[in-house]
């Protein structure tokens, strides 16, 4: 009877489970849907404003130190900080004095940003796809509360029609202007989300005819300015440039990797200057600052003023790409890309501190000099040259790559652990005893970053162990080997796919492709750090080799994973922990890169960057974090001596940075590295660099160990190609980029030379 | 760099969405490159520095400070610059110094959105007006010399004369680009006629079409042009350069004085037939995926590893005959020596100096600095040549000038900064083989691998050795033959024995052994091997077809290693296996399918077993010829590369015969009948490829859409 019922009704019963089960799924995703959902306050109506930004108002001190007094006009919710050494005002906000703000100049738009504190950018939650919106204070603000404080002024800024209300502190201490941005009062009471705050857009802005002699200092490469007396050299249509902090405000590889993406975007230290004749000052993030950028606007920019200032991004954004069905096959499959904001806020206060300077400080160099103090004071920057350290030299070796082949990869032996001490005792024979050594791709695979396993090619585990030994008993060679923990490919072992990788907003995992179909993957924070903790481990036998990350110190960024999820400044924390770890070892730790939460642990800097990434709007670059950093903590440029176009234009590179004379060689042929992976690496074979390396070398000893370990208290642009650097023992050092002799401060340089003057000696 | 390597794979798998990775472990600046004759960018130091970037005119006489949209730029002999600003309707000149000391707006009216200017040895310039459809002639104050207005107009009806591009020769004939042609006119302004004409190409589907319209639908083909030119200059050789968008010969030409182009050029059989399966085949299939080894001027791929077909905006010669070109798609600048070889790349678009968004004019001064004009960016960037590349100027004039020791001197100081410059190699190269020393010659080519002059060092290099040792040669050649004589009527008669021992014993199964050595037996009796197949098809063992498969493949793979160097089509880096098995047996496997359908449908008796036993046969040829060429090449260069491609051609031939055999025996056709069902079969494998075509694709289309429920999805819901 079953039997039969279930033989004539099977369809009907299978279709049945079907639809229940369809059923029951529908019901959970849609609950889950629902406790996702955003919730908001639908009645919220707009309060009336009664801010009417046409008063005036007036500028009370509200607070005073030795050298600073802080003014707060309470009709514009603005400030003022007054300079009591010099008794130049720094102006927060525009008014007519700074710049016309009257009808025939500016339009309505503009006349009300340039009196703008703040700025906020929010999206609607409900329609997270339908792109952003812009206020300012000088417009949209409805309600201005201020509470008066210790040393300053909480002023709250509502801007009503989105029902967003901002809270900022302006206040005075240790002799700095401090301005903090505390989340808990961020309120948002319907469904608009702010998801970036421009603070104090205007402070400190100038006009171009109004002051001569003045810069906007910004964290492109090592440093750029972009000067006022050279406005009307720049194209009609000037662009403002902004740099996220430590990475690319979106995670993907093209922002990681590309290196036109990451160069254009990335500032390794959250800072920028601006300078007014002589009066200047240095702004930095002090806390939080990873989620932040520094966006400049340099004169002709829709208004002829010079101004700088940072963007708080208060919620994570990421893009979305919009996949478009009607794209053919051979075309990109890739359509528009739309932003869309996370719906909590980053739980972090922030705090920007402005350092003033004024007279022979106000540049700079006294920006990097005030910066470099702040840092040490906070343990954010160490020490790693012992007295009477001899200069070393900078050394990158290749050790071995993988040329694909028809059928099977063909692996490259360029240097093994053998040659490399044989390459490390000729220079020492040779009267190099000090060195900085980093060794790449030393794994069987790096293609695919395995982090472990010496190369049997190189001389595998044994070879390394010889290397370790011989080391020991060369004190002044340091030895690095480069490890890369924060990628992984889907063909890395040890790595789940799913568990340590980092996820983006859409919790997928940021991955790219390559051609061949090898996935390529960012760690996650937590992931990257105990890898790096299994690579201690295996190294625990190597006790003298040290660890070289050519990631840690380039990229950080926030994980979206679900599990476990890291906000960008949590990762910051992590890769320091990581940092740490290895230091804890007694090793010596060497970073590429040089975002400035690596300068407490890395005792060498290497691919410092030497230039910047060369928008119009720069005038000249300048070595800001080489200065902060000189005298510390040894370093090296990217740019090797023996890929130079011209050897001598990069020696006056590296002594107008100080840094130490660099090159990256293999022992084989460099011919063997065409068509594979180290290709740019055109010219580099030990036999035909020995013995420039060692000239090289000897011109820099003889000329420059006298400043090693010395800061650099001041770097002059005297003209665009004569550079003066001054260290801290008085040493000073003129270098001549151009093509003729030129005399300055009674100096003279030949050309593409330089000269070293000490004690007044040449 | 890797991602370049990988990008024939990738475009065949090309669906999923892929991002072009690059690492930047080493990326330290070098955007600058070389290509040579393969694709690849080699990297190569930084051979360009912008010394100087040119955003508005400064202050002169309350000028307007900007330009718009300016098409045009010009460096005359006393290095004095002229910028045609079209949109603000004037010249600018501008002095070394970068200060701009004269401004024209039109000598006697006011020039209309002026295109070109060319400015003689005496300072008199000549400006295309364009819009006023002249050529106006001003000295060097800019008063009005005289005008040219449309020339040839009682020669040919309708088309406006709009100038925009022109040079003016030493003999005061006006060269203009006009469309597929440049139009030369006299000091008296009369025509002298078309110069330089591109070529126009042969097409089937307009052949066809031409064939079988009628009058009336004739009327509404459109009449196909010939590519146009873009522009030109006079190099001081007296020839002009021009560049142009004809894809056949090359985009790059050097014109001499009966317009004859004497610049390199492609080597494609362009301008044999066309239709559009070869196009698709040569555009998107050849082109992709064994882009290696053609030369093309400019580059196959752009910086996100995108194929693109260049268009360069402007050339340029300097005194040494080095031609720069710009290339407007990609911002790239590629400079060429006298022969076509690059000799650097760079440049790209983007925001930074040393980019372009979109360049328009270029031209170079007597210091050899390059001034290149951006129409969008309005600005003009100055680059200065660094040391690397004047010295790689310099040794490549001195071997222009037959000074072989200087350059080699050069090319050696070139090799001290850059060991894997291809160009130096191959000076050096030359040198050597000038010098007599050919052994050094060839294995300085194989580092960098030019075939060429590889070929030209190993050629004599041959007639070295055979003089020095050829009575050993003779001897050995004959032991050779003789060897080959005795293991081929060996082979011969074990072939035979297996044949018959399959005949005879007709109670057992084809052995392995047996059934491989019955298939060779094929090169000696076709028919009786095929007809041995088809009366005897229930005791064939399927594995032979599948070795027979497998040993043609081995063959190819080892044909490919050990392959003499000039002849190889394909560096070996480059080869991806799986396309290589794919040409190798798209015909016999498709041919199984194809021709059972086509059999079985029109009284034929083939079973899909013995088709495909057969079908592998016909790889036989393939391996039996390709075994003793493979050895046999390494004797041979690539001059006598003709008489080696019939040997290859011979192969094929074999396989087409004996396909056409296994029909008309396994299915007892006339010949006739044969031949009709070959075309049908034929027919059929086309039909079975364009349907495994269209799943590729639709299936792609499949994984887009998935991927694009599954988006709308995380959007509207997470």
């Amino acid at each position: 009877m079953v039997k039969k019922f279930l033989k004539e009704r099977l369809g009907t019963i299978i279709l049945f489970v079907i639809v229940i089960v369809f059923l029951i799924w529908g019901y959970f995703s849609i609950e889950e849907a629902r406790s996702n959902a955003i919730t908001y306050n639908e009645d919220y109506e707009a309060p009336e404003g009664d801010v009417d930004f046409t008063i005036p108002g007036e500028y009370v001190s509200v607070a005073k130190t030795d050298s600073l007094e802080l003014f707060y006009n309470e009709a514009k919710g603005a400030i003022q900080v007054k300079d009591l050494e010099s008794g130049y005002l720094w102006k927060g906000i525009c008014d007519d004095e700074v710049y016309d703000l009257g009808t025939g100049s500016v339009n309505g738009l503009w006349r009300a940003y340039l009196q703008s504190s703040i700025t906020i950018t929010y999206n609607n939650l409900k329609k997270r796809d339908s792109g952003s919106k812009k206020e300012y204070v000088g417009r949209e603000c409805g309600s201005i509360e201020t509470e008066y404080i210790t040393n300053g002024v909480s002023v709250t800024y509502g801007f009503l029609t989105p029902g967003i209300y901002v809270t900022v502190e302006y206040v005075l201490e240790d002799d700095q202007f401090v301005v903090r941005v505390p989340v808990d009062k961020i309120r948002e009471e319907t469904v608009f989300a702010v998801s970036t705050i421009e603070l104090l857009p205007y402070f400190g802005a100038s006009h171009s005819d109004a002051v001569k002699d003045g810069y906007l200092f910004y964290p492109d490469g090592s440093g750029a300015i972009t000067t006022y007396a050279k406005a009307d050299t720049r194209p009609s249509d000037v662009t403002a440039a902004t740099y996220y902090t430590y990475t690319n405000k979106n995670v993907n590889f093209t922002n990681l990797w590309q290196y036109d993406q990451y160069n254009r975007y990335t500032a390794a230290m959250p800072v920028f200057g601006i300078k007014n004749g002589d009066n200047a000052f240095l702004a930095a993030f002090t806390e939080n600052g990873e989620n932040a950028g520094v966006t400049v606007y340099p004169s002709g920019y829709v208004v002829d003023l010079n101004h700088a200032g940072f963007e708080i991004y208060v919620r994570n954004t990421y893009n979305v790409n919009m996949y478009s069905m009607s794209t053919s096959i051979d075309a990109s499959v890739t359509g528009g890309t739309v932003e869309r904001v996370d719906k909590t806020l980053i739980p972090e206060n922030r705090e920007v501190r402005y350092f003033f300077l004024n007279g022979d400080e106000a540049n700079y160099s006294g920006m990097a000099n005030v910066y470099r103090e702040y840092l040490l004071e906070n343990n954010m920057l160490s020490n790693s040259i012992s007295d009477g350290a001899g200069m070393p030299l900078a050394l990158n070796l290749l050790m071995g790559t993988t040329k694909e082949g028809m059928i099977f990869d063909e692996y490259i032996p360029m240097t093994d652990f053998e040659e490399a001490q044989e390459i490390m005792e000729r220079l020492k024979e040779r009267g190099i005893s000090d060195m900085e050594v980093v060794l790449k791709a030393w794994m069987k695979d790096y293609d695919n970053y395995e982090d472990w396993g010496p190369a049997k090619q190189l001389g595998g585990t044994g070879g390394l162990k010889d290397l370790n030994e011989y080391l020991s008993s060369s004190n002044n060679i340091h030895t690095y080997l480069e490890n890369c923990i924060m990628f992984a490919t889907s063909e890395t072992s040890g790595v789940d796919e799913k568990k340590d990788v980092a996820y983006d907003g859409l919790n997928l995992e940021i991955s790219a492709s390559d051609f061949d179909g090898t996935i390529y993957y960012i760690m996650n924070p937590l992931a990257a750090y105990n890898r790096n903790n299994n690579f201690l481990d295996k190294l625990e036998k190597y006790d003298i080799l040290g660890v070289a990350y050519d990631d840690v110190g380039q990229y950080a960024y926030a994980d979206h994973n679900e599990q476990a999820p890291y906000l960008k400044s949590e990762t910051v924390v992590r890769l320091r922990e990581l940092l740490g770890a290895s230091e804890g070892t007694g090793r010596n730790v060497a970073v590429l890169g040089a975002n400035q939460y690596v300068y407490s642990y890395a005792d060498y800097l290497y691919g410092l960057r030497e230039d910047n990434y060369g928008l119009v709007i720069t005038d000249y670059e300048v070595p800001f974090i080489q200065m902060v950093v000189s005298g510390l903590i040894p370093y090296s440029t990217e740019g090797a001596g023996n890929l130079a176009y011209d050897l001598q234009v990069q020696k006056l590179k590296w002594i107008e940075h100080g840094s130490l004379p660099f090159f990256y060689l293999t022992y084989e042929s460099a011919l063997n590295l065409r068509d594979t992976g180290y290709d740019a690496l055109f010219s580099s074979t030990y036999a035909d660099w020995e013995d420039i390396v060692v000239d090289t070398y000897k011109e820099f000893q003889e000329n420059f160990s006298c400043v090693y370990g010395e800061q650099i208290v001041s770097h002059k642009i005297l003209t665009d190609d004569v550079k003066c650097v001054k260290y801290g023992n008085g040493v000073s050092v003129y270098v001549n980029y151009g093509d003729e002799e030129t005399t300055a401060d009674g100096v003279t340089i030949p050309a593409k030379d330089y000269v070293v003057v000490r004690g007044g000696e040449q | 760099m890797k991602s370049l390597k990988r990008i024939g794979i990738g475009l065949l798998a090309g669906l999923t969405c892929m991002f072009s990775v690059s690492q930047t472990a080493l990326a330290a600046g070098s955007d600058n490159y070389v290509t040579g004759d393969n694709n690849y960018r080699q990297p190569v130091p930084q051979s360009y520095n912008v010394v100087k970037t040119i955003n508005n005119i400064g202050d002169y006489e309350d000028e307007k400070q900007y330009f718009s949209n300016p098409q045009d730029l010009f460096v005359d002999k006393e290095d004095n610059v002229y910028i045609v600003d079209s949109g603000n309707n004037r010249i600018i000149k501008m002095n070394s110094k970068y200060e701009t000391v004269n401004i024209f707006y039109g000598p006697d009216k006011a020039f209309r959105n002026p295109q070109g200017i060319f400015v003689d040895d005496d300072g008199d310039m000549y400006v295309a007006d364009t819009d006023n459809s002249r050529i106006v002639h001003m000295d060097p104050k800019g008063n009005f010399v005289e005008e040219f207005t449309n020339p040839e107009s009682s020669l040919e009806t309708g088309t406006a004369f709009s100038p925009t591009k022109l040079i003016v020769s030493k003999t005061g004939y006006i060269y203009v680009v006009r469309g597929e042609n440049i139009m030369s006119i006299d000091g008296n302004g009369e025509f002298r006629g078309y110069y330089g004409q591109t070529n126009i190409g042969y097409d089937l589907t307009e052949a066809l079409m031409r064939i079988f319209a009628s009058e009336q639908q004739k009327k509404f083909i459109s009449k196909r042009l010939a590519s146009s030119y873009i522009n030109l200059t006079l190099g001081d050789d007296g020839m002009i350069y021009a560049t142009s968008m004809e894809r056949e010969e090359g985009e790059l030409k050097k014109l001499n004085s009966i317009g004859t182009n004497i610049y390199r050029k492609y080597k494609t059989i362009g301008n044999a037939i066309r239709n559009p399966i070869t196009d698709f085949i040569n555009n998107k299939i050849l082109k992709a995926v064994v882009a290696g080894n053609t030369f093309k001027f400019g580059e196959y791929f752009n910086d996100d590893g995108m194929y693109m077909e260049p268009e360069f905006a402007d050339i340029c010669v300097d005194s040494e005959g080095i031609v720069t070109v710009i290339e407007r798609l990609n911002g790239k600048v590629y400079q060429y020596d006298q022969d076509g070889r690059m000799l650097v790349a760079f440049g790209g678009t983007g925001q930074r100096t040393g980019t372009f968004t979109r360049t328009a004019a270029i031209d170079v001064d007597s210091a050899g600095r390059l001034w290149i004009l951006d129409r969008i960016s309005c600005n003009i960037q100055v680059f200065e040549p660094t040391e690397f590349i004047q010295l790689v100027h310099a040794a490549t004039s001195a071997y222009n000038d037959g000074d072989y020791t200087t350059s080699y001197d050069l090319w050696r100081r070139v090799l001290a900064i850059d060991e894997n410059y291809d160009l130096a190699h191959v000076g050096i190269a030359r040198a050597y083989y000038k010098q007599g020393e050919y052994k050094l010659a060839m294995e300085e080519c194989e580092l960098v691998g030019d075939r060429d002059t590889y070929t030209m060092a190993f050629d004599e290099y041959k007639y070295v050795v055979l003089r020095q040792y050829f009575v050993l040669i003779v001897f050995l050649a004959v032991v050779i033959i003789a060897a080959v004589i005795i293991l081929f009527s060996v082979f011969k008669k074990y072939a035979k024995k297996c044949y018959w021992n399959y005949l005879n014993h007709k109670e057992k199964k084809m052995g392995i052994g047996q059934g491989i050595m019955y298939s060779f037996y094929t090169l000696l009796h076709p028919i009786d091997t095929l007809e041995g197949i088809r009366y005897n098809r229930a005791r064939i063992n399927m594995a032979v077809p599948f070795i027979l498969m497998i040993t043609a493949y081995i063959v190819r793979m080892a044909y490919l290693y050990i392959v003499h160097f000039p002849l190889a089509s394909i560096e070996l880096g480059d080869v991806n296996p799986v396309f290589e098995a794919v040409k190798l047996w798209i015909v016999p496997i498709s041919w199984i399918p194809a021709s059972f359908m086509a059999t079985s449908i029109s009284g034929g008796e083939s079973k899909i077993s013995e088709i495909t036993f057969t079908s592998m046969l016909s790889l036989v040829p393939y391996i039996v010829i390709n075994v003793p060429l493979m050895f046999l090449s390494n004797i041979l260069s690539k001059t006598q590369r003709s008489w080696y491609g019939v040997f290859t051609a011979l192969a094929y031939v074999g396989l087409f015969l004996i396909l056409l055999m296994a029909m008309k025996i396994l299915n007892n056709y006339t010949l006739k009948k044969t031949i009709g069902m070959m075309f049908v079969s034929a027919f059929m494998m086309l039909v079975i490829w364009l349907v495994l075509l269209l799943c590729y694709v639709l299936t792609g289309r499949v994984i887009q859409f998935v991927v694009e429920i599954m988006n709308e999805f995380k959007l509207n819901f997470l």
